[in-house]
């Protein structure tokens, strides 16, 4: 069927071919993903020497040098941790505040609300927030974990390396499990009410109809948030950028915040994209993965 | 195996009050329908009876113990819903025996009680099968065999034929009343389809406005209707209904009415003069020469086996007969009819109650 010519604006369309209509988006995607991505592969083959001041080729030298590099299998191993011990202590915990909040009552549409200002809140301001509250002479968490006994008073929490990635954590989760929250209870509020009607006269208990009945259905919304706040958290980078700097030593070094200062500190462009490049590519297998775990067969 | 009793059971939303002192009790092992229009707080009645809807005022038991404040789980009933509710993420195998395992019965016998409902339900090939996957009269099935695995107390139908094709719908109207044939449970089944209803009843429980009409066999309902309401509800196609006066033929009552002058039982509880609807089912009137009725004849309409014959007696009263195919009538003659006295139905013109017959 051919197109209905038009006169003005449309008059260029002509003919059935879907290319006009697609240039537009391709030309974008070029621009803004396709060539910085190859640009980046070329870059990963050449450093920049600041004598010459010009990139000069140096052949698979970066690729070697970061697989021999102790500081990025640190960064990696600190990146993997961040990524699985946040991403199931804002799965369980953002399910747990979704089903508590997942009610008609009066006022729990406020407080569905209010979970959205954490949200609006600049990373880097929550990042300096949570050092204030985590300072070792004045913060109120550092007082409360004192007080609880969880902490003695000698280790400064951000600087002790056995507790830094952990007090980096409590930022994140603080600012991004309402995140999952909010997704969780869309998902939860979109569910058809029959089948938990009929749960009921089967007799099932409440924790049988969450496992049996909540947690399937809901199969599809996890996997998306998951994946959303997956990739998110691999590239984590403000909070320790703001809150340690990596430190203390290189136990909250992930590996964008390597990437960054083998870039900008160091001027190493090449060996900044070449790790740039390796995380990318851990990132498409994680989401690949998680999409295929997450397929839903029903 | 249960008895059901409702004891003024009261209803509301808010302000909106839907159901008012509805008593009824339903006994053990009976079949009962719920029959009514949309609207007639007939489900309300069913999810309230199941533990889905609280209700409001009254008391309501099974087997004499007080349920209003027992959870659903507890109540030991199974549901058919309208629906079907099958659990979406579910294998079939897995929605009929959610219910076992929840009991925590062995792994041998919940496969032995699955594999016995699909059987009988003619479900053995689906059972690894997604509802998604099947189609509406077999979710349907799946929905019954989820109830037939149960060995509930009650058994609850929501309009469960309501989704299903007229030949389909037939078919399982059988298979339901056999498996209350088998199974001997008390049923509780709503529905607004009056041919569903007189078909698999015991019991009728005809509703309007929340309230009942009439409770009854689905004989009594069809042959002494109490109400004009249950007389037009129940048939198909309707009673037909005249306006007319009550006089006094001959010393004898007779009901007169546009082109009517029929003789009426002399027992009746009628008054001359009386101000009456006459209620006549298409099936009792017959073509007769000097019938007491005539009329011209508008429309004649196939069915099939028969015509329904719609037949102008005024500018303002029509009628419809079923008769025979190859009767002879075409449309825009004109038609004489008459129906045996004890076939006709009287209703007052005020209150619309049955005149009933003295005896």
């Amino acid at each position: 069927m051919a197109f209905v010519r038009t006169k003005g604006l449309q008059g260029y369309i002509t003919g059935d071919s879907p290319v006009p209509w697609l240039a537009p988006l391709v030309a974008m995607l070029v621009v803004f993903t396709i060539y910085p991505l190859f640009y980046n592969i070329w870059l990963s083959f050449h450093e920049y020497v600041p004598l010459k001041r010009r990139l000069v080729y140096v052949g698979t030298e970066n690729w070697s040098n970061l697989f021999a590099d102790p500081r990025f299998w640190e960064a990696l191993s600190v990146t993997f941790t961040y990524f699985f011990v946040l991403l199931a202590i804002q799965v369980v915990l953002g399910m747990i505040i979704a089903l508590l909040l997942d009610s008609d009552e009066p006022g729990f549409g406020l407080l569905r609300g209010l979970l959205t200002l954490t949200l609006v809140i600049p990373p880097a301001i929550t990042g300096m927030m949570f050092l204030l509250m985590e300072d070792p002479e004045f913060g109120v968490l550092t007082y409360i974990l004192e007080a609880m006994g969880i902490l003695s008073g000698q280790d400064p929490i951000l600087a002790t390396s056995s507790t830094a990635l952990a007090g980096v954590m409590l930022a994140d989760i603080w600012q991004w499990t309402p995140f999952m929250v909010l997704i969780f209870l869309a998902g939860l509020r979109s569910l058809p009410q029959e089948p938990y009607e009929a749960a009921m006269l089967d007799g099932a208990s409440a924790f049988q109809t969450f496992r049996r009945i909540t947690l399937p259905m809901m199969s599809k919304v996890i996997a998306v948030a998951v994946l959303i706040r997956g990739i998110d958290l691999f590239r984590a980078f403000d909070y320790m950028f703001v809150m340690t700097s990596g430190g203390p030593g290189t136990s909250t070094y992930t590996l964008s915040l390597y990437a960054w200062q083998q870039t900008f500190s160091f001027i190493k462009w090449g060996y900044g994209a070449t790790i740039s490049l390796v995380s990318l590519v851990l990132i498409l297998v994680i989401a690949n993965l998680f999409i295929w775990i997450a397929k839903v067969r029903w | 195996m249960a008895e059901v009793a409702y004891h003024n059971i009261c209803k509301s939303y808010g302000s909106f009050e839907v159901m008012r002192d509805l008593s009824l009790s339903i006994h053990d092992g009976e079949f009962a329908v719920l029959l009514g229009a949309s609207g007639c707080g007939k489900t309300t009645l069913l999810r309230m009876t199941a533990g889905l809807e609280n209700i409001t005022g009254g008391e309501l038991t099974i087997d004499g113990k007080v349920m209003n404040e027992v959870h659903p789980r507890d109540r030991d009933i199974a549901m058919v819903f309208q629906n079907y509710a099958l659990y979406p993420t579910m294998k079939v195998f897995d929605n009929i025996a959610f219910s076992l395992e929840v009991k925590r019965l062995s792994k041998e016998e919940i496969k032995r009680k699955v594999n016995e409902a699909a059987a009988v339900l003619n479900l053995t090939d689906y059972l690894d099968r997604y509802p998604r996957e099947l189609s509406g009269g077999q979710r349907q099935r799946v929905a019954m065999g989820r109830a037939m695995v149960r060995d509930a107390k009650v058994f609850l139908f929501d309009e469960p034929l309501s989704n299903l094709d007229a030949k389909l719908r037939a078919h399982m109207r059988v298979e339901i009343r056999q498996l209350h044939e088998r199974l001997k449970a008390t049923t509780i089944y709503v529905t607004h389809d009056q041919i569903e209803a007189m078909t698999m009843a015991d019991k009728i429980v005809l509703m309007k406005g929340g309230k009942i009409e009439q409770v009854g066999t689905p004989d009594d309902l069809y042959d002494r209707p109490a109400t004009k309401f249950t007389a037009d509800f129940i048939g198909s196609p309707s009673m037909n209904f005249v306006e007319g006066k009550i006089h006094s033929q001959d010393g004898k009552p007779t009901f007169v009415g546009p082109h009517i002058n029929l003789p009426l039982d002399e027992n009746l509880a009628a008054e001359p003069g009386q101000k009456v609807i006459c209620g006549l089912r298409p099936s009792d009137l017959v073509a007769a020469e000097n019938g007491e009725i005539s009329g011209t004849v508008k429309l004649v309409e196939k069915t099939g086996a028969d015509v329904n014959i719609h037949v102008d007696l005024s500018e303002t009263a029509h009628l419809v007969a079923t008769m025979a195919r190859d009767n002879g009538v075409l449309a825009g003659g004109s038609i004489e009819l008459t129906i045996p006295s004890k076939a006709v139905h009287l209703f007052d013109a005020d209150t619309e109650n049955r005149i009933e017959t003295q005896s």
